[in-house]
């Protein structure tokens, strides 16, 4: 069921089609300039003529390599009916290609002291594996050969089983965890029907079930393709012959289709939408939810310091009126999540028994009306950035978390050394910003969702004004 | 032959137009000759005792400007805390950040904000630590706010029973999720009430926890004659040891390593299946094992291939079987969880409310088949080594990661020269001290499976796979109806 040889046909026409001069380019590795010298990855990039992009960061501390490829596809590239593809995708990535039967690719990582895994978003999709360095040309072979030669091993058996599996990752992630549909259900209410963002990553079962072969091979061919995808090498490993290598393995692959990336902007919400569901939970929550912005929109920074100027932290605003002076809360989070084209500003809070959730939304809304008033103080900001240097350095131990930082700046804003960009735009946000991008985003233009035992609707907070969400098959 | 291909790759980068032919000139098919294993380099680091007689272990890594500073306290809750007090280990560690006699709980918060780091606090069941990773410039301040918390906490009531409100609802919302039930009921089948592994944190522990409990604790447990001081990172010895004299001057010699006796374990059953009723989910968490041997068997070694075998690793028969050839999870695995102790074996999954007679008809065979029904192959010994050898020096990646690979060599009395001769003890396991294993520490006539599901769905099925008799239990393995 697994094994599937590669026709030697198809090898061979893909070399007909393989680009003439496939000479990289080798542009300059871009010199990182900044002020701190800690906060700094080197690395070097170019392009083959197929359109993949390469990033090499060299690292001798420990004799192991990782391998990140990433390819520019998630979740919001999937059409309505057709949810949770992305994802499934990724695990059909997984099941042997062209040349490689299935189970080699463990084999030869997990097999030999490595790891590998995979990841999809609402944005992205990635793959990748730490391996000890002397598996790094098998390493580029695996990923390649899936890059190139998936379909000829792909056939419906396979994708049957790994449905099969996405539904069970779907029942232990989601439906078997309290509280776990909540962002699905907070997706569905902040975006319109059929927003790129309003479905979740894993998707629903229904549309799971509906996924034809066809659908998967057409959403490889275009999405898969070189011309679509980065590949990251971070570790220890010799410069020019990995190049030798990446042209070897990698060069060959023919550049796909031009990929149509329709512009979609943040949304707003014109009033607010307050939202009951009953579930399988032992305590309620109260989730408050604001559409903001995403990665192109510098307020990102401003966003996420008003995250922990309210609950970074035991003085941070909101943990301390709501966890330690009143003790209303045994606990309340605050943050921002920035997507590639859209950001939520979410706020989440457990009650204490005897804490009625209305009281606690209500305390909350009046010390974000304080704020909005008159801004946070020096130190509260001072608060909210110290942490970003050891944060950073600790993650520059990490082959694997250095690939991702440097991945994620080439694919979102064309700049692999992004990263100190928004370290340094982080660390510039003043009192002002924060006042102003409080007063923005944080409007009644809001999700308010509380969650409550079952049978428990009295619980919510204003439950009459409450609209109940989550029947079965109700949110996609 | 990696060379040779090498050498014809350059050859066409310098010549571009004959491309194509480096696509023709390798048959993709052939995995690529892996290079010759790394050299393993273990970190070197020096051992000494502090004034007070806690030990103290540091290991220079220059490269980056970090230094990851821990007290392993060896010893937890199994050994420090009584069966009614559960707990308070937790409130203690919990307490450690609710001032001190310098400071208010919000300014010692503050200013460890400010450092940009925090220190952890916690109490596991055999062993404890307090730790914090900083940048070598805040090295300094950070070890002197640890010594704070350490030596002058106040413990202040009001902020136990805060403590105490959250951890009820904690301990609620844990009461809700299946996997949490599951490992729960899964230890108290396997070692009873009366011993330390059985027991676990309730609603009733939680309440009888007092400040003198906690005070208590704190002055019997966090003593220098059961710790060992580890400092990984951008600093020396010398610098490194004056700091913690000084800061910790106030940190004075007592206490001693734990016998951790544990009582007898309760006679072992004949295989049953344990049914704790989850209506309506939609996973069935199966936990199946019972009591292994301590981290200090002489048969480790052949036990964690036989393990990786079984379900260590992504292509384990487990995993391989359940997840990738039926689809009954989305992942099988198995575990030893070697201790002072007899932690248990456990092979888990989290499966499909539907089909869990038939995942565990499919555990079943694959612990048949590590017992001899489905022969280890030459492929499988020779995978489990390559992993288990090859994977060391990822260990040794962050300052954190060396601090914690050098401590364990100590807390399990284990060699200095370990990471050394680790390859060698791997290299020297047989397929048949692997069957060995599965033979003594895997008896299928005495396993407890505990399953935690929709039982309207699942026990007929159950039954009818002939098993092992069903007993029904409640959420915390008490007898149900």
């Amino acid at each position: 069921m697994f094994n599937t040889v590669r026709p030697l046909i198809a090898f061979l026409a893909l070399t007909l089609v393989a680009p003439v001069a496939a000479q990289q380019k080798p542009s300059a590795g871009k010199p990182a300039a900044g002020k701190s010298p800690t906060i700094d990855i080197p690395f070097e990039q170019y392009t083959l003529p197929n359109g993949l992009r390469v990033i090499l960061s060299q690292d001798r501390s420990v004799p192991r390599v990782a391998v990140n490829v990433w390819y520019h596809v998630g979740s919001k590239n999937e059409e309505k009916g057709r949810t949770g593809f992305a994802h499934l995708f990724e695990h059909v990535m997984f099941t042997g290609s062209g040349n490689i039967p299935y189970g080699v690719h463990d084999q030869l990582t997990n097999g030999v002291g490595g790891s590998n895994n995979g990841t999809t978003d609402n944005d992205r999709t990635l793959y990748f594996e730490t391996v000890p360095s002397n598996y790094l040309e098998t390493a580029l072979w695996l990923e390649s050969d899936r890059m190139g030669f998936l379909l000829e091993a792909l056939d419906i058996d396979k994708l049957n089983a790994q449905r099969d599996i996405v539904k069970n990752e779907r029942r232990q992630r989601i439906d078997n965890q309290p509280y776990g549909r909540v962002g699905e259900i907070l997706s569905a209410a902040t975006y319109p029907p059929g927003h790129p963002y309003s479905w979740s990553v894993i998707g629903s079962m229904e549309d799971l079930s509906a996924a034809s072969e066809e659908d998967v091979k057409n959403f490889f061919r275009l999405y898969y393709a070189p011309n679509n995808a980065i590949l990251t090498i971070v570790g220890d490993f010799d410069p020019a012959q990995t190049k030798g290598w990446i042209e070897k393995y990698f060069g060959g692959i023919p550049r796909g289709k031009p990929i149509e990336r329709p512009k979609i902007e943040p949304v707003t919400l014109a009033a607010e939408k307050r939202l009951l569901f009953e579930d399988a939970v032992p305590t309620p929550r109260l989730y408050i939810q604001w559409p903001t912005v995403g990665r192109r929109n510098a307020d990102q920074f401003a966003l996420s310091v008003l995250a922990s100027v309210l609950t970074g932290g035991r003085t941070a605003r909101l943990t301390k009126a709501l966890v330690y002076d009143k003790q209303a809360a045994a606990n309340i989070g605050a943050f921002q999540s920035t997507s590639e084209d859209v950001g939520e500003f979410e706020i989440s809070v457990t009650p204490r028994p005897g804490h009625a959730l209305a009281a606690i939304e209500q305390e909350i809304d009046a010390i974000l009306e304080k704020l909005k008033a008159e801004g946070p103080t020096e130190q509260e900001l001072q608060l909210a950035t110290a942490s970003q240097e050891l944060n950073f350095v600790a993650g520059l131990q990490s082959h694997l978390g250095k690939s991702m930082q440097l991945a994620d700046g080439a694919g979102y804003h064309n700049d692999p050394g992004y990263y100190r960009k928004a370290y340094e735009a982080r660390r510039a946000v003043t009192t002002e910003d924060v006042k102003r991008v409080a007063n923005k985003y944080l409007t009644k233009g809001r999700v308010v969702l509380s969650v409550v035992p079952k049978g428990k609707p009295e619980l919510a907070s204003k439950p009459e004004a409450s609209t109940k969400v989550g029947g079965a098959g109700e949110v996609k | 032959m990696r060379r040779h291909m090498w050498s014809i790759v350059v050859f066409l980068l310098t010549l571009p137009v004959a491309a194509p032919l480096a696509q023709q000139s390798f048959d993709r098919t052939r995995p690529p000759t892996p290079g010759k294993t790394p050299e393993l380099r273990v970190p070197k680091w020096t051992t000494g005792k502090l004034s007070n007689g806690a030990m103290l272990i540091v290991a220079e890594r220059r490269d980056l400007p970090l230094v990851s500073f821990s007290i392993t306290f060896l010893g937890g809750s199994n050994q420090f805390e009584k069966p009614d007090k559960l707990g308070v280990a937790a409130f203690t560690t919990s307490m450690l950040r609710e001032g001190t006699r310098t400071r208010s709980a919000e300014q010692l918060a503050l200013d460890l904000q400010l450092l940009g780091t925090s220190v952890g606090a916690s109490v596991g069941s055999e062993s404890g630590s307090l730790s914090f990773l900083s940048t070598t410039e805040k090295f300094g301040p950070t070890l002197e706010i640890l010594g704070d918390m350490l030596l002058n906490s106040t413990f202040p009531d009001a902020a136990l029973e805060r403590l105490r409100g959250q951890r009820l609802v904690q301990l609620a919302q844990q009461n809700a999720q299946p996997g949490v039930i599951g490992s729960r009921v899964f230890s108290r089948v396997l070692y009873g009430q009366a011993h330390p592994f059985g027991q676990y944190t309730t609603e009733a522990t939680v309440k009888a926890v007092t400040r003198d409990d906690v005070v208590a604790f704190h002055k019997d447990y966090f003593e220098p004659g059961r710790a060992i001081v580890t400092v990984v990172g951008d600093i020396d010895l010398p610098t490194a040891r004056a700091a913690i004299e000084k800061t910790l001057s106030g940190w004075t010699a007592g206490g001693s390593k734990p016998s951790f006796a544990y009582p007898p374990l309760p006679e072992q059953r004949a295989t049953t299946i344990y049914l704790v009723d989850k209506p309506g989910a939609a996973q069935s968490v199966v936990n199946i094992g019972l009591p292994g041997p301590p981290r200090s068997t002489p048969d480790y070694m052949p036990l964690q291939v036989m393990n990786f075998i079984l379900g260590g690793h992504f292509q384990s028969r487990l995993n391989a079987n359940i997840r990738e050839e039926k689809g009954y999870s989305y992942g099988v695995n198995s575990w030893f969880a070697y201790g002072k102790g007899p932690g248990p074996f456990t092979a888990n999954g989290d499966i499909v409310t539907e089909k869990t007679a038939e995942a565990l008809q499919e555990f079943m065979k694959e612990l048949r088949g590590i017992h001899g029904e489905r022969p280890i192959t030459d492929e499988e010994m020779q995978t489990a080594r390559d992993s288990l050898i090859q994977r060391l020096p990822g260990q040794f990646e962050s300052v954190q990661g060396i601090g914690s690979a050098i401590t364990t060599l100590y807390v399990n009395d284990l060699p200095a020269d370990y990471y050394q001769t680790y390859a060698k003890a791997v290299s020297a396991v047989t397929k048949e001290d692997v069957l060995r294993m599965a033979k003594k520490y895997i008896p299928l006539d005495r396993l407890n499976i505990v399953i935690v599901g929709d039982r309207k769905t699942i026990e007929a099925p159950l039954k009818g796979t002939g098993i092992a008799p069903i007993v029904l239990l409640d959420e915390h393995g008490n007898p149900s109806k």
